[in-house]
């Protein structure tokens, strides 16, 4: 059921939560007191003006806003110049859930510190460049699952938004019979049950 | 839309049969059938005609266009072709796959009509899957793309859309998103304010 | 840092698509006391930091501090509303897979408010249902197009009784095979009690 419409991120979404709790590297442009206990190399009680720290997105772009910023976030590596060339390279052999598994959404929050627009290029580019690798996964139905792993969340999402789609039309063309079926949450409970059945068996 | 759906709407197709009874007019819905003769050839959607011939109280007749000749004119063209022909019916698909899974004793050379018509099919198919590989990589906004049956454009749903809206997300947030509700502000936006850099 | 635990509820959530896990008590405890104290101090530091009229004072050095408070609990509320939001999404999904009646392992996994508003929601869908028409009308039938008005099923468990609309009662054993309408059995196809067999 959630993936028959897009990505379209609100304050409960899941996935936005746990994209913007990736780690950027900051700058702290101000002595924070008592948040000392953020730099976990060390003991002190403040944590010290000028000290670089790897904040999550949420705390980084809270603490940037405003007339007067806390920190200065920086790039992440993965859409610094070396990696974008790779990208550019070949987009399609990259192991992109390497990169990040929330590799356009992370790009999306970071594209304001880059102020040459060459991460909203890269992104658009890549994104792109995969569509077709994402199109022809979802039509093979015996695709390895394990391909799925190169792609970030993103591409997930419309890999099995084309997946199923795909194997109704497969499976329509197939047969000559439509046969009615379970939901989708019960055969899930189902097949959980015999697994913890089985494990129960074993005791 | 899922295929049994866009099957069932395929299934008003109107089509020609000889029913083997006799049956007064039927008042349903969508319009009055019969009455019904046997031996003579009457007009009825192709859901009942289906049906009847499940029961064997009928003999389909096949649709002019469902015929070796005919066929494979469409499919040479449609290889000559860079976009897409017309097709003899909006929904030559559906109606393939039920008569010729349900009446093939009704259709003279059967085996052949099925190879032409995959053969068809899978053309097409490989067109669009390149067309909207195209359509992305050019970031366009739209594509006219012609003659595509109601089958053939639910198979590109929801994976097309769903590519383009991210695309269009990716376009729209120029300054990064700056979650100021903890989410992001691509909600307010309006369509009607963007403009596109390609 | 702040807000971990917070979102290993989430985690937790996103592991499991459309599993409801054990309503995490604990965890969400410790959520709402570091929330409690965060607040405490936030108070504190922004009376500090306040002047007179109530605008934050830039230069005070307790400004960044409160900072990262203020962001910290935001954090923390967040994922504390998107966790028991999620679940109630899924648990109002499982009304229309499993019906009004949870199965005693998935109920296990619900906190007592969850369980009451499932089942005031569950009422709220039927009082629409009946105001439907004249009879009222079943939204959970009919959701695939209809090919034939009887169908052969297959019994999964060992159901018991089973009252049909005309007052027949069947005894519903596993792998029995029953040739039933169509519309008696939609519901206990997708409850998982029936397997359509084609």
């Amino acid at each position: 059921m959630s993936y028959n419409s897009s990505y379209s991120p609100n304050y409960y979404s899941m996935d936005d939560i746990l994209a913007t709790q990736e780690r950027i590297p900051c700058k702290f442009l101000q002595k924070v007191p008592r948040m000392g206990r953020l730099n976990p190399s060390t003991e002190e009680n403040d944590l010290k003006e000028g000290t670089d720290l790897e904040l999550p997105l949420w705390l980084a772009i809270d603490c940037s806003m405003g007339r007067q910023p806390v920190v200065a976030p920086e790039l992440p590596k993965i859409f610094k110049e070396n990696y974008r060339e790779i990208l550019k390279a070949d987009a399609n052999a990259v192991d992109l859930h390497k990169f990040s598994l929330y590799f356009y959404e992370l790009g999306s929050y970071v594209k304001g510190f880059d102020h040459r627009q060459e991460v909203h290029n890269i992104l658009l580019h890549t994104f792109i460049t995969r569509f077709r690798l994402i199109m022809d996964l979802a039509n093979n139905s015996e695709s390895d699952p394990s391909i799925q792993q190169k792609l970030d969340m993103l591409e997930r999402r419309i890999y099995a938004a084309g997946h199923a789609a795909a194997s109704k039309l497969n499976k329509w063309l197939l047969e000559s019979g439509a046969q009615l079926e379970a939901a989708v949450l019960v055969t899930n409970h189902k097949k959980r049950k015999r697994v913890d059945d089985d494990l129960i068996g074993w005791n | 839309m899922d295929p049994d759906e866009v099957e069932f709407w395929a299934e008003k197709t109107p089509i020609q049969i000889i029913p083997s009874f006799n049956s007064q007019t039927m008042f349903l819905i969508g319009g009055d059938i019969g009455p019904f003769r046997a031996s003579i050839p009457t007009r009825v959607p192709l859901w009942m005609a289906i049906h009847l011939k499940k029961q064997q109280q009928c003999k389909i007749i096949p649709p002019d266009w469902l015929d070796v000749e005919i066929l494979t004119n469409v499919k040479e063209q449609e290889k000559d072709n860079k976009s897409f022909v017309k097709m003899p019916s909006e929904h030559y698909m559906v109606e393939a796959k039920l008569i010729l899974g349900n009446a093939a004793d009704d259709i003279p050379r059967v085996d052949e009509i099925r190879t032409i018509i995959k053969d068809i099919w899978d053309i097409r198919m490989s067109k669009l899957r390149s067309s909207m590989d195209l359509m992305i990589k050019n970031s366009s906004m739209y594509a006219a793309v012609d003659n595509l049956t109601l089958m053939e454009m639910n198979s590109i749903r929801p994976i097309l859309p769903n590519a383009l809206d991210q695309i269009y997300r990716m376009k729209t947030i120029k300054r990064g998103l700056t979650g100021r509700t903890q989410g992001t502000s691509i909600l307010s936006h309006s369509k009607s304010t963007v403009s596109f850099n390609s | 840092m702040f807000a971990e635990k917070a979102c290993n509820l989430i985690k937790e959530l996103s592991r499991n698509e459309g599993v409801l896990p054990p309503y995490n008590m604990d965890l969400v405890k410790e959520v709402c006391t570091e929330i409690k104290l965060l607040d405490e101090q936030n108070k504190s530091d922004g009376a500090a930091v306040a002047n007179e009229s109530g605008i934050a004072n830039y230069s005070n050095e307790l400004y960044p501090t409160l900072r990262v408070g203020v962001a910290a609990v935001k954090r923390n509320v967040r994922c504390l509303m998107a966790y028991h939001y999620n679940r109630l999404r899924t648990l109002r999904t499982m009304r229309w897979e499993f019906g009004s009646v949870l199965p005693p392992d998935v109920k296990a996994n619900l906190n007592s408010n969850e369980i009451e508003w499932f089942s005031k929601y569950s009422r709220s869908l039927t009082k629409y249902m009946m105001s439907l028409g004249d009879e009222g009308l079943n939204l959970g039938v009919n959701l695939r197009p209809p090919k034939s008005l009887y169908i052969e099923v297959r019994c999964l468990v060992d159901y018991g009784k089973y009252e049909l609309s005309d007052g027949t009662v069947l005894l519903l054993k596993k792998d029995s095979r029953h040739f039933l309408p169509r519309s008696e059995c939609e519901e206990l196809i997708t409850q998982g009690v029936f397997q359509h067999i084609v």
